[in-house]
């Protein structure tokens, strides 16, 4: 009660301030009267009693003072004060002001901008999921390490005899055909189990999601679909009489039996999806056979997700399934020896957009953060300069009596007011370049949903930033001022106000912390910048000019699988026919494109693999021509034909690595593979060239003919080379395809060239960025050290006219600034060059695409540590120092040495 | 005049505060008077100690402020003890004596 009542009157006391100290004002005049008149009765006279009386009770604004502070509101009153102080000052100094805040903000800008992307990709992974945090990502693990995704069975047993998890799902992202046969329409979706959306907990806007009868395993019997809020907004114009309707999907009819909210958009991070789809009715859509698909352990084609029972930790988890994945491997050798399983969380999954950014988004929150260090140093200088000139004001206030710790809490306050308003500027920023993020990301097929949203993280996160960065900026310039010797700075002649040996020696320590940071930046910038360049000249192996992608969804079409092979057949005759077309083939699997292509398990006649030896081995299927069409030299023996069909004895064609690795000495040609459940004989040796990732290592490969190894499930791109521009292809691709059949669309089509360009989309990226810190670093320490030097030669004008006058002549007063200035550079030079090392190491570990099976590409193609770099970097940034000494260094030496000995 | 005002802590001018104002209400200076008086020129307050701890005793709520005419018919502000400072008073007595009681026990000892 006590303390609601001092609260309630500190409170009144803010407001009625005035009546408040007129009371005091007449209660101590009493006093002084009631005294007086005592001492008057005492015998002494009017005049001296009250001179008397008033030297006893010392100065009225002293006990008023005193009896103020007793409240609490005093300390919001000097709050108030200072606020309203600094306010002022900063404004009666524009330059100075819009300078440290621009400053600020481009740091604060920075961080906070990776710091949203960050939140939306790690923090906040499926939005619309409103306990994503339980969610777990279910991958197997081959052999060797590797991490992919699961086979159907597989997943069965898992969901039937797991007892940690509360539930797993699993899911297949497709492209599928949407709406009648004139206005269809592309839109991804998933085919996920029936317990889907009881797993993530994922409630409907409107209908409902699917029932528990839905969760069984039989093909083909629950035609229904979940759409998106989007696609019901965007295709059926929100009706309200959406539930029930009858959809057509791949040409098949559906019923819509509900709605999601609207921020949901699926559960893979990052990919918008429209429509969900029992995982039963697959085989139906896609024309695939139902029992290869359900059946075959091999077929490790969905991604599985879970949820942990409450209470159980992921370790407990990981190692029960770990011990099921034993029990399965031993059931199955054949499919499953060697397989293990794991749960990881969501944020360090495989598959997925998230997998690809977290390593260039924690260098890139690295790079922003090291920024903001600059930035702090630079408004530290700024503000260690400004309190230097105002010494002499602060020494006065002292000496009448104001208390350090308020001089101190002014300057922080300063540093806050100019951290608030950049950190305003700075969050504007970062929400206008937050919606860039899709940009780190290559072209995708399916639409990416990197929202950033304004939300509470984000604002913490600013917030904190603001006080960490007013902290950091203020705290030495406030210290410093605070210490200053008031006998010393009051009683200097002629001076402004000279920065004392400390003070210097602070802003020094200030600019060498600068320039090393600068020059680990642009190290780290020129580190990547070279690698992307390496890596654009690395030798594919194959041609990629003149040559146009068309790629289809064969799936779409409702074609079975012998209509597929006829489709493809013929409209590869139709196009070589065109004027302007030189070759035409067709493929599986794109080479540097962005997904992960197909394996095999094979068996080797001859090869007797090692213990625990991933036979799975990367292979793409192709159309006679593909080779002479890539300008991949065929090394030993020949191409696919025509006569290799369905008929004919099943051939296969291997690289130069996969010869030598598995075929060894003597003929290649002849030897027998089994895989598919066919033997298969090589008939040729073609040279190794790039699948994955340029800066992959040479792996083992092989290709097989379209005709005698077509699955339902396989993707289709075609390939035109073309005497000119591949884009003039496009039409012609267009028409022949519509000749054939008017109701198959193609998918995309788009240059090689550009399609490649994607594989190295993140090295560019990554250049890009670091590239535009490091300049941004470089520009701000060189701001830095000018202002050092111009301010350091401003102190010594006096001095250096008194050199001159002497006879001095201005290139050795120009060697005296230079000096000072380069002395600084190089100590944070070394001071940088050793952190640079340091930082290196680390960056070389980060990996781009996550240990998939494909060969991980690296960040950083070569090494690290190039000594080229580090020159170079410390060279330009030396050469920048001496441009920043110069100045100031050359306006001193025109200063008329008479006007510099009367400066004041 | 003998400028040896030793200084009180300030929980103990409270309570000498509280006690003056036990007898009838009082302005300032009065209540300066009379604590010089009584403790026979040992505690000499001073305003500047003084006015503050008014004003806390008055956010407390253990003594209330009223303006009313003075002996010379001036207006001069009366603090007035509540019946929550009686009670204070009574516990902060009762507590100094505790107090004052060990300490001699520790001395004599």
């Amino acid at each position: 009660m006590t303390i609601l009542r001092k609260f309630a009157r500190g409170f009144l006391a803010l407001f009625q301030k005035k009546q408040f100290d007129n009371e005091l004002e007449e209660e101590l005049r009493g006093f002084i009267e009631a005294a007086a008149e005592q001492k008057m009765r005492a015998g002494m006279s009017r005049e001296e009693a009250f001179r008397a009386a008033h030297t006893e009770m010392g100065s009225t604004a002293a006990v008023r003072d005193q009896v103020n502070e007793s409240g609490w509101e005093s300390v919001i009153e000097s709050i108030w004060q200072d606020l309203r102080y600094c306010f002022r000052i900063l404004r009666s100094n524009p330059g100075f002001t819009a300078l440290a805040v621009l400053t600020l903000a481009v740091g604060m800008g920075a961080s906070t901008t990776v710091f949203t992307w960050i939140d939306t990709v790690l923090l906040n992974p499926l939005p619309g999921v409103p306990t994503s945090g339980e969610v777990v990502a279910f991958e197997n693990i081959t052999p060797n390490g590797q991490f992919v995704t699961v086979s159907y069975p597989d997943y069965r047993d898992y969901r039937d005899h797991l007892k940690l998890l509360e539930g797993i799902t699993a899911t297949r992202p497709s492209a599928l055909a949407l709406g009648e046969e004139d206005h269809s329409q592309t839109i991804w979706g998933q085919f996920v189990t029936g317990n889907y959306f009881a797993v993530l907990q994922v409630q409907p806007e409107m209908g409902r999601v699917f029932l528990p009868a839905e969760y069984a395993d039989t093909p083909n019997a629950f035609p229904v679909a979940v759409i998106s809020h989007r696609l019901w907004q965007s295709r059926f114009n929100s009706a309200p009489e959406i539930i029930g309707k009858t959809i057509h999907v791949n040409r098949h009819e559906l019923t819509v039996v509900g709605v999601t909210r609207r921020d949901f958009n699926g559960s893979m991070v990052g990919l918008q999806f429209d429509i969900w789809i029992p995982y039963m009715m697959r085989a139906e859509l896609q024309s695939l056979n139902s029992d290869w698909l359900l059946g075959d352990r091999n077929n490790r084609d969905v991604l599985a997700m879970a949820r942990l029972q409450p209470g159980v930790s992921v370790e407990q988890a990981q190692s029960e399934i770990a011990e099921f994945a034993r029990q399965l491997a031993k059931l199955y050798p054949e499919y499953d020896q060697g397989m293990s399983a794991t749960v990881l969380p969501l944020k360090k999954g495989h598959f997925g957009p998230q997998g690809l950014l977290l390593g260039p988004l924690q260098i890139l929150m690295a790079a922003a953060c090291v920024l903001l260090l600059i930035v702090c140093s630079n408004v530290a200088n700024l503000l260690l300069a400004k309190s230097t000139v105002r010494r002499r004001e602060f020494s006065l206030r002292l000496a009448l009596g104001a208390k350090r710790t308020r001089l101190a809490r002014q300057l922080l306050t300063e540093g806050l007011l100019l951290a608030a308003a950049a950190s305003i500027l700075g969050t504007c920023i970062a929400i206008w370049l937050g919606h860039s993020l899709p940009y780190l990301l290559p072209p995708r097929d399916v639409p990416l949903t990197l929202d950033v949203h304004v939300n509470v993280h984000l604002l913490v996160f600013a917030g904190l930033t603001c006080v960490i960065t007013a902290l950091l900026s203020s705290l030495i310039p406030a210290l410093q001022s605070v210490r200053a010797n008031l006998n010393d700075t009051l009683k200097e002649s002629g001076r402004t106000g000279t920065s004392g040996p400390r003070s210097h020696r602070t802003r020094a320590a200030l600019v060498i912390a600068e320039v090393s940071l600068a020059l680990v930046t642009l190290i780290s910038a020129g580190v990547f910048v070279r690698s992307f360049q390496a890596s654009e000249k690395i030798d594919v192996g194959f041609d990629p000019r003149s040559v146009l992608l068309s790629r289809f969804f064969p799936s779409t079409t409702g074609y079975n699988l012998e209509q597929r092979k006829q489709f493809c057949i013929r409209l590869r005759e139709k196009l070589e026919e065109q004027p302007g077309v030189t070759a035409v083939a067709y493929s599986d699997g794109v080479p540097l494109g962005y997904e992960p292509s197909w394996w095999e398990n094979l068996k080797i006649k001859g090869y007797v693999p090692a213990t625990g030896e991933n036979m799975k081995i990367y292979r793409n299927v192709v159309s006679p021509g593909y080779f002479s069409l890539m300008h991949i030299p065929l090394k030993e023996g020949r191409d696919f034909t025509e006569h290799d069909d369905e008929k004919s004895a099943p051939v296969v064609i291997v690289s130069q690595a996969f010869a030598k690795h598995f075929l060894g000495k003597g003929m290649a040609l002849g030897r027998q593979v089994y895989g598919w459940g066919r033997w298969f004989t090589v008939v040729g040796i073609a040279q190794d060239s790039k699948y994955h990732y340029p800066t992959e290592a040479t792996i083992p490969y092989f290709y097989v003919p379209f005709r005698q190894v077509f699955r339902a499930d396989m993707a289709l791109t075609f390939y035109i080379k073309t005497s000119g521009d591949p884009v003039t292809a496009i039409s012609t691709m267009r028409e022949a395809v519509y000749q054939i059949d008017p109701n198959v669309t193609i998918f995309n089509s788009v240059p090689m060239t550009q399609f490649i360009g994607a594989s190295l989309f993140p090295q560019k990226i990554a250049a890009a960025l670091l590239g535009a810190l490091g300049f941004l670093s470089l520009l701000l320490a060189a701001i830095g050290l000018y202002s050092v030097m111009a301010y350091s030669v401003a102190q010594r004008t006096h001095e250096i006219g008194i050199r001159m006058a002497l006879g001095a002549k201005s290139t050795s007063v120009l060697k005296l600034v230079i000096h000072q200035g380069m002395r600084l550079t190089l100590a944070g030079l070394l001071l940088g060059g050793v952190a640079a090392l340091l930082v290196s190491r680390n960056m070389a570990a980060i990996s781009l695409s996550g240990p998939t099976m494909a060969g991980a590409g690296n960040l950083l193609g070569g090494s690290a540590i190039d000594p080229v770099i580090y020159i170079g970097a410390a060279a330009f940034l030396a050469a920048v120092a001496l441009l920043a000494s110069y100045i100031p260094a050359r306006r001193a030496t025109k200063v008329d040495p008479l006007v510099a000995l009367r400066y004041e | 005049m003998a400028d040896r005002s030793t200084d009180l802590v300030q929980g103990t001018l409270d309570m000498l505060i509280l006690k003056t104002l036990a007898l009838e209400p009082m302005h300032g200076w009065g209540i300066a008077q009379r604590i010089e008086q009584i403790s026979r020129g040992v505690f000499q307050v001073n305003p500047g100690s003084l006015f503050p701890a008014f004003r806390r005793l008055e956010r407390s709520g253990w003594i209330k402020g009223e303006w009313r005419a003075t002996e010379n018919n001036r207006r001069g502000k009366y603090y007035i003890l509540t019946d929550a400072g009686r009670n204070k008073l009574k516990t902060e007595t009762r507590e100094w004596g505790r107090q004052i009681a060990a300490i001699s026990r520790i001395l004599e000892a």
